[in-house]
């Protein structure tokens, strides 16, 4: 699937939110067949599991539809329903690892830290790992600007902050994960 | 520093970080639909409760006119001390205990009934119960919605998804089959509703129904 998040939006936003909020079902549809798969990657590259992300992705419609009425057009819809699928996203994760921290014994939390750096020789693998073990701020920064193209404005729009903060966070990120990888970097 | 990129293999790596497969775009959108459905239907809903709520202000304004007309004249005069006592925002602050209290207490009885509905999945024989009791605190969640109780965020999520819930279960018939239980208890689940219940409701202070 090529995707390039700076594609022009082939849809008259504005005029598909006036028939939603006008109750036309069709219109709905539209709107979601227009933004679903940039939605839906976005999603999918924070949780990267398919189930957690169709959830996530149809939660977030389901919000932004019924808060379509509050949406003021300050920026482009599609930035307007990445940052509720964010928010959405980032709640359940939050949510389900509370519940994997309480579903593990206490006999079993020093090995929680402790991975195998050197276990997985897979640059792959590891640079998983490594962006996985990033701090949530970092990695969401990282996987919208690295790794799927977002620019610092499209991100401070959609998390909510300034495009310095994005900035400053990308810069950590790559600082963290060149540390991560520093065997591979010098290969 | 967009200036300082990772170095390419790096790059790389992190392109294939979750590659992501195509959507699943139509099971997606018919849950979407499903839920825009539930709140098409329920959407007049709410404005059936004003006629009454402006009935009922109207009557209690009537009681108090009365009821000054009728004060002896020598109550009438402040007594000394308690007016200039009592800060102007204590009345305000009264209503907001009020309606949290009144949160509170839906919010228990409403995690204590779906407790239930969730245990009772299975044997699903209590279909025109749960549906009877769903209705009534579907009301009362409505009425909570639209008071101050539904001015913090929280709250107000918690009560949309409550209401979400509710509104499924409402609409159950004993013609319903499984799979329609089974629908609404992982609609449930996915808004963690339950969990998040019992998170805002603090243990023992709310009575349970002990049935459905």
């Amino acid at each position: 699937m090529t995707w390039n998040p700076h594609a022009p939006e082939p849809v008259d936003d504005r005029e598909l939110i006036g028939r939603v909020l006008a109750g036309d079902a069709r219109a709905e549809r539209e709107l979601y067949d227009a933004h679903v798969d940039r939605v839906f990657r976005l999603v999918y590259r924070m949780v990267g599991d398919s189930h957690r992300a169709q959830d996530y992705t149809q939660e977030a419609f389901i919000r932004g539809f019924r808060r379509l009425a509050d949406f003021r057009g300050d920026s482009a819809l599609s930035t307007w329903l990445c940052s509720i699928a964010i928010s959405v996203t980032l709640n359940g994760l939050r949510s389900l690892k509370r519940a994997r921290e309480r579903e593990v014994g206490l006999e079993d939390a020093p090995a929680i830290g402790a991975r195998p750096v050197e276990a997985d020789p897979d640059l792959k693998v590891r640079m998983r790992r490594a962006i996985d073990g990033l701090p949530e701020g970092y990695r969401t920064v990282f996987v919208m600007h690295d790794v799927e193209g977002y620019t610092h404005q499209e991100i401070a729009a959609t998390l909510g902050v300034q495009p310095g903060t994005s900035k400053a966070q990308l810069f950590r990120a790559r600082a963290r994960l060149r540390e991560a990888l520093a065997d591979f970097a010098r290969d | 520093m967009d200036d300082d990129p990772l170095d390419e293999s790096l790059r790389a790596a992190a392109r294939e970080y979750h590659r992501p497969p195509d959507p699943p775009r139509e099971a997606m959108w018919r849950e979407i639909e499903r839920a825009r459905r539930l709140d098409r239907a329920r959407r007049p809903a709410p404005r059936r409760w004003i006629p009454w709520a402006a009935a009922a202000a109207a009557l209690l304004a009537l009681g108090i006119g009365i009821g000054r007309l009728w004060r002896p004249e020598a109550s009438l005069e402040p007594r000394a001390g308690v007016a200039a006592a009592r800060p102007d925002w204590a009345a305000p602050r009264v209503n907001e205990t009020a309606y949290r209290l009144a949160t509170v207490e839906h919010l228990g009885q409403s995690e204590a009934f779906l407790t239930l509905f969730r245990a009772s999945v299975r044997t699903g024989s209590q279909e025109r119960l749960a549906s009877a009791t769903a209705r009534e605190l579907l009301a009362t969640n409505r009425l909570l919605l639209d008071s101050p109780a539904g001015r913090d965020r929280r709250t107000r999520l918690l009560l949309e998804d409550l209401e979400l819930v509710l509104a499924e279960i409402a609409q159950l018939t004993p013609q319903a089959t499984a799979g329609d239980r089974e629908l609404i208890r992982e609609g449930m689940e996915r808004g963690g509703v339950l969990s998040r219940l019992r998170t805002v409701v603090p243990a023992g202070t709310t009575p349970t129904r002990g049935d459905l």
